[in-house]
């Protein structure tokens, strides 16, 4: 049964970590805390559930999921924070809380206030090792967050841009004196988080056969407890976080059975390392 | 000036005088259902059976040639909101008599509300104990009248089948976190006990809000039970069913009301087939009364009726039978309420209220080809009683 629990809490935390990462990259450039992210990760799913029923292919619909929450989150970037970056950033956050709930009203308005199922397979099948079992569905998050996590991991120590977005994240005023333009790299900096997000939506939609308007609100104000915990704009310790509060819920409800509100767990974590590490997990002091 | 104000004087009195005029002819009913926001499922059924209970009864016209005027309102599922409705139902709309097509939050805000002004209201749906009781006078709210079982009923109902009919012996209990699975959980955990059968785990989930039941089913399987008891409405309930069956539970799965909608079978898929519920409609109810119901809602909505539909439904119906007996004085109303005996409902035959409390057999169903079948009825007197306070 532990075992089990393991790959409960592993999937779990796989999915906040794709939220989270979007969050904690945004907020690494931009110093912006981008609460509309979570809109993004919703109109992901709801893009990839489309897709999924115009053609009946998971990968497709996945694809199509991270595209759409990619440019959605590429003309939120470009049209509602830049033109703000210059007013205190209460402004954008003030933005971004609107623009979340405007876009929970809008998916609501568009797609029904109905749950929709997301009822995708890829004809993997379970895996059991023993008492080891892994659902189709967990599978899939594992495979695709891996992936996800390699390209990403790839992309920001590999490749000349990537350089260039870490530097941004440092100072993007010297990074700008040396020729990099700041403006596309922020333009970058979203669209990865964006589909990354979108991922997580199509993920969470398939994992829980379940899309609705207000899918967004737990994993709102979750990723913003894990992103702290991870060390604000910190990319690693945001990956570790995700996990351990995955883990932390898991092992909570279904070893030491603590009738234990699961959504508090990632905020007391929260409240501790604010305590006594205000750095994150593993950021340094 | 002061001819314009003379004018819009004028104006308003006639409008006034029109209103009420139109008011005189008809009898204004009062309904609440949560039509949009999280229960929006529901809100439609309840709304959408109501208004088909109206067609009828206006069709046939009306209460001894006056129309029913059906009056409907969204709470959104928010007690406050429905605070509101009762008010506007009580001082602008007059309503002789009140239909709640709500769950318990938005019901048992507006029960003393509609106590104190002396309306009569049947709840649908709604199970809360306070809906028909007075907490703070510890005394029956007797204006207020439930057409739906009480959680501890029903609960003890599904125990009564699970333990004798299914003959479970090891049963562990999933619940949501809310007043109604409080209420039914303990109902089913009681009444099992009572009849022998060991309840291995009781956990409950946060609601609304829980999605992932993994990590409860995992320590579900552990203890290998005969039967899972779960308690959730539709969205819930389709989730723990499909995980219990990603993570090869085989244990008999039995659910309440909240499983029964057309919504619960959309998203189980495959894995709601077998799954055992105890409701209060029974689709295989020979009776013309239920076929003729069926056959008219699915003719109307192009889907199926669910419990929350059927069960507005006759608490609409039982409201305009008493409004039939007893003429539009909200006090003759509730006396004809109070004397219902052996009405013949939708959602079974009800012999008599109690304290506001409905006496009426528990309907199990099982999940057979993708909708819900008869399997069996508990009837047992000591089982499906309420109990007077």
């Amino acid at each position: 049964m532990l075992w089990q629990q393991l790959a409960n809490g592993i999937a779990i935390g796989s999915v906040y970590a794709l939220i989270s990462l979007g969050l904690t990259m945004v907020y690494g450039i931009l110093r912006i805390l981008h609460v509309a992210h979570a809109g993004i990760y919703t109109l992901g799913a709801y893009v990839g559930l489309l897709s999924f029923r115009i053609v009946g292919n998971f990968w497709l619909s996945l694809i199509m999921g991270m595209a759409g929450a990619a440019i959605a989150g590429y003309f939120v970037e470009r049209f509602l924070y830049t033109p703000l970056l210059h007013l205190p950033r209460i402004a954008p956050l003030i933005v971004s809380i609107g623009l979340f709930t405007a876009l929970e009203e809008a998916f609501r308005i568009v797609a029904g206030p109905h749950t929709l199922a997301y009822n995708a397979r890829v004809g993997l099948g379970d895996l059991s090792i023993g008492s080891f079992h892994l659902t189709e569905t967990q599978l899939l998050i594992l495979f695709i967050t891996f992936a996800i996590l390699m390209f990403l991991w790839a992309f920001l120590t590999k490749t000349r841009t990537g350089l260039a977005m870490r530097a941004c994240a440092q100072d993007p005023e010297t990074t700008s004196s040396f020729g990099v333009n700041v403006g596309g790299i922020i333009a970058i900096n979203f669209l990865i988080g964006s589909a990354m997000a979108g991922a997580a939506g199509v993920l969470i939609g398939v994992y829980d056969n379940q899309v609705w308007p207000t899918m967004g609100s737990i994993p709102a104000y979750k990723a913003l407890a894990i992103v702290v915990l991870g060390g604000l704009g910190n990319i690693p310790g945001t990956v570790l976080a995700s996990i351990v509060v995955g883990l932390a819920e898991t092992f909570f409800i279904g070893v030491l059975a603590i009738p234990f509100p699961r959504d508090a767990v990632a905020f007391i974590a929260m409240i501790l390392v604010l305590m006594f590490r205000p750095y994150g997990l593993l950021g340094k002091a | 000036m002061k001819r314009g104000v003379f004018c819009f004087g004028v104006f308003v009195l006639a409008v006034l005088f029109i209103a009420f005029s139109a008011h005189g002819q008809d009898i204004p009913v009062g309904f609440f259902a949560p039509i949009t926001g999280p229960a929006a499922a529901d809100g439609a059924s309840a709304k959408n059976a109501v208004e088909l209970g109206l067609k009828e009864v206006n069709d046939a016209g009306g209460i001894k040639g006056k129309k029913v005027n059906l009056i409907i309102y969204d709470d959104r599922l928010n007690p406050q909101e429905a605070v509101a409705i009762a008010n506007k139902l009580i001082e602008k709309d007059k309503a002789v008599g009140v239909v709640s097509g709500s769950y318990s939050g938005p019901t048992r805000v507006t029960a003393p509300i509609f106590q104190k002004a002396g309306i009569p209201m049947v709840a649908g749906y709604a199970v809360h104990p306070d809906v028909t009781w007075d907490p703070t006078q510890k005394k029956p709210n007797d204006f207020i009248f439930r057409n739906g079982f009480l959680g501890e009923i029903e609960g003890a109902a599904a125990a009564e089948f699970a333990v004798k009919n299914l003959k479970a012996k090891k049963i562990s209990i999933i619940s949501m976190d809310n007043d109604f699975g409080r209420a039914i959980s303990s109902g089913f955990a009681a009444r099992a006990e009572k009849l022998g059968a060991a309840i291995l785990s009781k956990q409950m989930y946060k609601f609304p809000g829980e999605k992932d039941f993994r990590p409860f089913l995992t320590r579900i399987k552990e203890g290998n039970p005969d039967l899972i008891f779960a308690a959730g409405y539709y969205n819930e309930a389709a989730s723990i069913v499909r995980q219990a069956k990603e993570l090869g539970i085989t244990s008999q799965i039995l659910g309440e009301e909240g499983f029964d909608s057309p919504k619960f079978l959309e998203i189980a898929g495959p894995a709601a087939e077998g799954v055992i519920i105890a409701t209060n409609l029974d689709r295989d109810d020979p009776r013309p009364l239920v076929q003729n119901f069926l056959k008219n809602y699915r003719k109307a909505y192009n889907e199926d009726a669910d419990m929350v539909g059927a069960s507005s439904y006759d608490a609409f119906m039982i409201l305009v039978n008493a409004i039939g007996k007893a003429g539009t004085d909200s006090k003759a109303i509730q006396k004809a309420l109070l004397e219902t005996k052996d009405y013949n409902g939708l959602t079974g035959k009800i012999s008599r209220f109690v304290q506001g409390e409905v006496v009426k057999p528990v309907q199990i169903q099982v999940v057979k080809g993708g909708k819900f079948r008869r399997l069996g009825v508990v009837d047992n007197w000591e089982v499906i009683t309420p109990p007077t306070k």
